[in-house]
């Protein structure tokens, strides 16, 4: 199964690409620092408001800034796509890899949960007040999974099959 | 400059760096990198785009607050950066690269604080004036190409170590 993916990605035209142009990888390497940076800067920025640091910050007005993150968050997912593609093997049989994909699932779980039940109530409550224990657990958990994301993707290369 | 990569590359804590098999060593000081990496950049970005005009709402004066995330960010680079460097002297200093990416670094920092001082004393949700928005354009294409710069280092460097090529 994971091999007939790996047959089948590999053969992709953006795996063909990154594989065969000269500076394809680099640069696009550096379009991924980029899209975390915009991912951190924005999302992260707003996970420490909720931890409760910044409160005069009104909260939609910092979450005004989310769309730049998850702009860099579809940056990141299709560079990474393209990297996947361009040598599936080091990263299908690569447990890394996998790490970094479950705490990517863990922030998309968390954030479904924070708009869910949280975000709502929270742009009732006035700035200057501890955020609630919901907004500050959602906070946390965010940080935490975007810096597990980060490390189990700097491990990639030495875990590699 | 070659016998100082001679010595440097032969100390203990260079050679455990490099050679260790252990996820703390190399690995570990890399990841501090990254995510120093994303926290320092990353509240410059949020920064330069409110005094765009991005979301007016944010009150400058309280935004100020993460001008320490930022720091924290930068010494947590200055640190492993200077760790990346004392295991690879010879990689980092024979790349002309390297020093560019030094100069943008220091260049955005100066920028951070221009512009900090061109929006000071702005009422908290003001608009800022154009030569704080245009230096704050600058800034973001300055910490844009710091990343390319950091990140194409290891695609131009010409020696590995003194004994190795890249």
């Amino acid at each position: 199964m994971l091999h007939a993916v790996e047959a089948y990605l590999r053969h992709t035209p953006q795996g063909e690409f990154l594989r065969t142009a000269k500076w394809g990888w680099p640069i696009f390497e550096s379009l991924h620092f980029l899209g975390m940076s915009l991912l951190l800067g924005t999302v992260g920025v707003f996970d420490l408001r909720l931890l409760g640091f910044a409160r005069r910050i009104p909260i939609a007005a910092l979450h005004r800034l989310i769309p730049i993150g998850i702009s860099g968050f579809f940056i990141n997912f299709a560079t990474g796509l393209c990297f996947i593609s361009a040598t599936p093997d080091q990263y299908l049989f690569n447990k890394a890899f996998y790490w970094k994909v479950t705490f990517i699932t863990i922030a998309g779980v968390n954030v479904m949960i924070f708009y869910a039940r949280t975000f709502r109530r929270l742009l009732e409550t006035p700035p200057d007040i501890a955020p609630p224990l919901a907004a500050r657990l959602a906070g946390g958990v965010s940080l935490l999974a975007w810096i597990g994301v980060m490390s189990a993707g700097r491990l990639l290369t030495f875990f590699r099959p | 400059m070659e016998p100082f990569f001679v010595w440097l590359e032969a100390t203990s804590l260079s050679t455990w760096l490099r050679e260790s098999p252990s996820l703390w060593a190399f690995p570990f000081v890399l990841i501090l990198h990254t995510v120093g990496l994303a926290f320092f950049v990353g509240t410059n970005v949020a920064w330069d785009v409110r005094v765009l005009g991005f979301s007016l709402g944010i009150p400058l004066e309280a935004l100020r607050r993460y001008f320490r995330v930022m720091w924290a960010g930068f010494w947590i680079n200055a640190f492993s950066g200077v760790l990346l460097l004392i295991a690879y002297p010879t990689k980092a200093l024979t790349n002309p690269l390297f020093y560019a990416k030094l100069a943008l670094i220091a260049f955005g920092i100066v920028l951070a604080f221009r512009i900090r001082r061109e929006v000071s004393g702005l009422a908290a949700r003001a608009a800022a004036p154009p030569m704080a928005r245009m230096l704050a354009a600058v800034s973001l294409a300055c910490w844009v190409a710091v990343i390319f710069a950091g990140r194409l280092l290891a695609y131009t460097c010409t020696r590995l170590t003194v004994d190795f090529q890249c």
